[in-house]
């Protein structure tokens, strides 16, 4: 499947946004680790900031700054992937229910859904078009991917891939060890236009072995302790604006092989 | 009664995540929803399942909430008269 990249955004530790991202990616700026504050998630409302969770802000973050960078608007369908949810209000949900009373706060019930993060997007831009939210464990950047690539294809034109995890607390970090949060997006299109940076062709393969990694043993660490992380060595390339291949992480037994061709714009 | 208004406004912005807000700055007359404080009804919401969790006071149906939940005072009221206890002075 060959699809074309439009917009990309960014939001880790120490990479605030595609733009500085490119920049440590690219190796024109060192990477230095910090903790990741809360998304500042500019695109929702006062009311909907203070009533969602982190894992929404993140969420949204990304999102604004890929359709922001692809000349999009809300109409673009879009694929949210996840491979923990919102972990936090899970943690909140089981912990009430294990004590007494067992009264829900309502809103964290209600943002504890996989699909919440693109309920507020498109209570944000008012957005009716189709989305998607799936979650594929540590191959959940693939399976959005994937997914995503599919609805540009088959249906759309265009998709808004956003993925994204933030660590669990105890107990549930046991169980999924994420190590930081981390999240990207991508605009996907189907055909190159004015803002696209690069065509990524993108195969399914039975060979799991030679799983592409970082140079950079803090940006490795994180590639592995995340699963929206998994995206860096893709992120690595685009910033490289080189031809290059690269395997990443799916199911146990199929990888993803990505092929970038990065496109140059002639000045006008 | 001032120890119980200042329990519900420590509730209010801690339940509603009211940042950069302190308690103190809710005045007890204030109007919670619309043009005072700007709550909507998913915040009412939260504030009848919270109050019922804190107090022990069941808010029963919308019409009650409507006058129970105005400001800071009239919540203070009802949380008091459901106890059966005096009615909170009002607070000038």
């Amino acid at each position: 499947m060959r699809v074309y990249i439009d917009g990309v955004g960014l939001y880790g530790p120490g990479l605030d946004s595609w733009d500085e991202g490119r920049l440590i990616l690219s190796g024109q700026r060192p990477y230095e680790r910090r903790n990741m504050p809360p998304a500042p998630a500019s695109a929702l409302s006062p009311n909907e900031r203070r009533r969602c969770g982190t894992t929404v802000r993140l969420a949204i973050q990304v999102a604004e700054e890929a359709s922001i960078r692809a000349g999009i608007d809300a109409t673009v369908p879009s694929v949210f992937a996840s491979s923990g949810g919102d972990s936090e209000i899970l943690h909140n949900l089981c912990e009430t229910l294990a004590t007494t009373p067992k009264d829900l706060s309502p809103t964290r019930f209600h943002n504890s859904v996989h699909n919440a993060p693109v309920g507020y997007w498109s209570i944000a831009h008012k957005a009716t078009a189709s989305s998607t939210s799936l979650s594929c464990f540590d191959g959940t950047f693939a399976g959005g991917l994937i997914e995503a690539a599919v609805s540009v294809l088959t249906e759309t034109g265009k998709t808004l891939l956003v993925v994204y995890d933030l660590p669990a607390p105890e107990p549930l970090h046991s169980a999924c060890p994420f190590i930081c949060g981390f999240g990207v997006a991508f605009v996907l299109a189907r055909k190159a236009g004015g803002r696209s940076i690069a065509a990524l062709d993108i195969e399914l393969t039975g060979d799991t072995g030679n799983i592409a990694v970082m140079g950079n043993s803090d940006l490795e660490t994180i590639r592995t302790g995340n699963p929206a992380a998994r995206s860096l060595t893709l992120l690595e390339a685009l910033a490289l604006d080189r031809t290059a291949g690269l395997k990443i992480p799916y199911l146990d037994d199929l990888a993803v092989y990505l092929t970038v061709e990065p496109i140059v714009h002639r000045a006008q | 009664m001032s120890g119980l208004r200042q329990q519900i406004k420590e509730m209010i912005v801690e339940v509603l995540n009211l940042e950069g807000m302190a308690p103190d700055g809710i005045a007890d007359e204030t109007p919670l929803f619309g043009e005072g404080l700007g709550l909507d009804s998913i915040d009412a919401l939260e504030l009848i399942v919270e109050i019922e969790k804190r107090f022990g006071t069941k808010i029963a149906n919308r019409d009650i909430a409507a006058t129970a939940l105005a400001s800071v005072n009239s919540i203070a009221a009802f949380i008091s008269a459901s106890k059966g206890e005096a009615p909170a002075n009002q607070a000038t």
